[in-house]
């Protein structure tokens, strides 16, 4: 606390990466930016989920590929659960399908990795204020390939909530069982219903068992 | 080869059981004939039994034995019309000499001797007539003429001899009809030999035939499981090289990139050092961090060719979309993908093979198909997963790529990937274009959703 008061203008950043070295080689560059503060290093999405509870970092410089739960994934339930810590994705991944991923799971920027640390530095700063922020060839890839929004597709996220609902649980139950609140759960079943244009219980379900979300037998 | 000796044998036991048969009853007929002259005889002497009596009592005092002539001729005339068997059952009577005293048949033979007659191997017919009458009765065979054919057959005679009146009498049955009845009996067999003969073929062809198709199918058979074992280990081989693959590109991407990034930034560190020391960026620290930047792009090149990242971190949607964009940036050919809204549904082997199914048909899209619009179409429904690539280009020869291994080798293989995944593969091609479909249960996905839902549920 006493740090912060002192130094009240500093970023706080979690970095998010399996690799230790591309942490420590980062680490080096950002110590000569006076401005950012490293507040925690974790190896996983869901290390991370851990973490931003306790450190609630202004900005989380996610990879993509990690083990256990992936950035992408992580990203979904941090902009979910911490709507305060943007998540700047930090990834050597430079498809349109991670980016566009990315941006639907919440992520307010896309960093590639092999680009220079003063633009890593840039990044932080813009998505710490709350901009985007794309490396010039993502920003160049949005503008050849920009998200289709007929082609939305539920997230991970949804796609578990969606075979909850069809599976019959309440909202309130689905928010217990995924720690999330009960307007949260509700938020994502308006989004599941707008992209899949379906109104009714029924059609969900029917769509839950036609792909593949819930078993047809309902033994286990 | 087994049949026919098995047929060998079983015939010529049979003729021999048969020969053996056909004797038996050869002298079973003999015997039947010798009785039946014994018969003849016994009942043609009695029948002139009455005329001795009457002899001996109207006999010449000095010669009470001697039967006189008048009887006698009497007694020649009974057997002259004793006649039996049609015209060939006849007696014959000779005195001692061999002089002919009856001879129905032959009546220029009466009253000349015959003692000298002889047969055709020699023998004097009439003097062993003689001969076995006097020793009680006997048979004898030998060739004489058979009245009813008017030419010699084997006679079977029997002579006995009179005392009373100093006589040889005989009669005899021809033999030929016994042999007719026996040549009947042999062509009787020989036609049953023939029958059972043909039984014995055709039930011997016919299971050989059975065995032979039985050979057949079980050889079928075991070429198919062989055929089978052979694509299931291909598969596997399959299955171990994609796996490796991944290992190989993973290993690539998180590791050899991700230190290779940490060298980059060490150096951007030392880069940042020296500035805040007011010195400028070394030549070879400017060289250093150009050549690292390549080599990572080799690198990432190599680890994507091997197995694209994006399949496991996003899904098939996914990387068929990127796929499809780096398609249309490499060529003029229009391209568009339908997708379903959901993600990472599907497990690694499915991913990999249908991934592998859209790449290897672009690629021949673009080497052969001259097609101006590409559609890739995933769908769920009906609970099947329904990947299709339809291009407009010049259509290829189904059947012909199946034997030109250059370049349908691979679509041949992906099609037994996609069989071997339970799923279904199907190419049709005309001049209008290519569509390639490839179908998977969703049941073969549904448990993999829950799995890895369930795992993200871990905190």
């Amino acid at each position: 606390m006493d740090r912060r008061e002192k130094e009240p203008r500093k970023i706080t950043v979690l970095l998010v990466d399996d690799h230790p070295m591309v942490q420590g080689g980062l680490m080096a560059c950002l110590e000569y930016y006076d401005d950012i503060d490293v507040v925690g290093l974790c190896s996983d999405g869901e290390d991370a989920l851990a973490k931003v509870k306790s450190l609630t970092p202004k900005v989380i410089l996610m990879d993509v590929s990690m083990p256990r739960m992936n950035g992408i994934d992580a990203t979904e339930i941090i902009t979910e659960q911490f709507p305060k810590s943007n998540v700047l994705i930090f990834s050597m991944h430079d498809s349109s399908e991670f980016v566009h991923s990315a941006i639907q799971a919440g992520a307010c920027g896309y960093v590639l990795k092999d680009t220079s640390s003063e633009e890593v530095y840039e990044a932080i700063k813009a998505v710490a204020k709350g901009n985007n922020y794309f490396s010039s060839t993502i920003a160049k890839m949005l503008i050849e390939t920009p998200l289709k929004r007929e082609h939305d597709k539920l997230t991970t996220r949804e796609q578990v909530i969606l075979s909850y609902v069809a599976q019959g649980f309440s909202s309130k139950e689905i928010a217990k069982k995924l720690d999330i609140s009960f307007r949260t759960v509700d938020a994502h079943r308006r989004n599941i219903k707008t992209k899949l244009n379906i109104e009714s219980l029924a059609d969900l379900v029917r769509y839950a068992i036609n792909h593949g979300l819930i078993k047809q037998e309902s033994s286990d | 080869m087994t049949s026919f000796i098995i047929y060998y044998l079983v015939t010529s036991q049979y003729r021999e059981l048969s020969d053996m048969n056909v004797q038996t009853l050869e002298s079973f007929l003999i015997a039947q004939k010798e009785q039946e002259l014994k018969n003849y005889t016994s009942i043609a002497l009695s029948s002139v039994e009455h005329m001795y009596k009457l002899a001996k009592q109207t006999g010449q005092p000095n010669q009470p034995n001697q039967p006189n002539k008048t009887h006698q001729a009497a007694v020649a005339d009974i057997f002259e019309n004793m006649l039996y068997n049609a015209d060939d059952g006849y007696f014959f009577i000779y005195d001692n000499k061999g002089v002919a005293i009856v001879h129905p048949k032959e009546p220029n033979r009466v009253g000349e001797s015959w003692w000298e007659l002889e047969g055709e191997n020699g023998d004097k017919i009439i003097q062993i007539l003689i001969e076995n009458a006097h020793a009680g009765g006997g048979f004898y065979r030998y060739k004489w003429y058979k009245p009813s054919e008017k030419f010699k057959a084997d006679k079977l005679g029997y002579s006995v001899y009179s005392e009373e009146w100093e006589w040889m009498l005989g009669t005899g049955v021809y033999l030929d009809d016994v042999y007719a009845q026996l040549d009947n009996l042999h062509q009787e067999i020989d036609n049953h030999i023939n029958y059972t003969k043909q039984i014995i073929l055709i039930v011997a062809l016919s299971s050989i035939f059975f065995i032979f198709l039985f050979g057949i199918a079980m050889n079928l058979n075991h070429k198919k499981k062989a055929e089978e074992k052979i694509s299931e280990l291909g598969q596997r081989v399959i299955d171990v090289q994609e796996e490796e693959n991944r290992h190989i590109s993973r290993e690539l991407h998180d590791g050899i990139i991700q230190t290779l990034i940490s060298i980059k930034y060490s150096l951007e560190a030392t880069a940042l050092f020296l500035l805040k020391n007011k010195q400028d960026k070394p030549a070879p620290l400017i060289q250093a961090e150009e050549s690292l930047g390549f080599v990572i792009q080799e690198v990432r090149r190599i680890s994507h060719h091997m197995h694209p990242q994006i399949l496991d971190e996003l899904g098939l949607s996914s990387a068929i979309e990127s796929l499809a964009i780096d398609f249309s940036k490499q060529s003029d050919v229009q391209i568009n993908v339908t997708k379903p809204i959901l993600r990472k549904l599907l497990p690694d082997f499915i991913n990999t093979t249908l991934y592998r199914v859209v790449q290897e048909s672009l690629t021949n899209i673009k080497k052969h198909a001259k097609a101006n619009h590409v559609l890739i179409d995933i769908a769920i429904q009906d609970s099947w997963l329904t990947l299709t690539i339809k291009d407009d280009g010049l259509g290829f020869d189904i059947n012909a790529i199946s034997q030109k291994d250059n370049h349908g080798i691979g679509l041949r293989n992906l099609a037994e990937r996609v069989e071997h995944h339970s799923g279904k593969f199907n190419i049709i091609s005309s001049e209008q274009g290519t569509e390639i479909t490839v179908n998977i249960p969703i049941s073969s996905f549904t448990k993999h959703f829950h799995h890895t839902t369930k795992k993200s549920e871990l905190k």
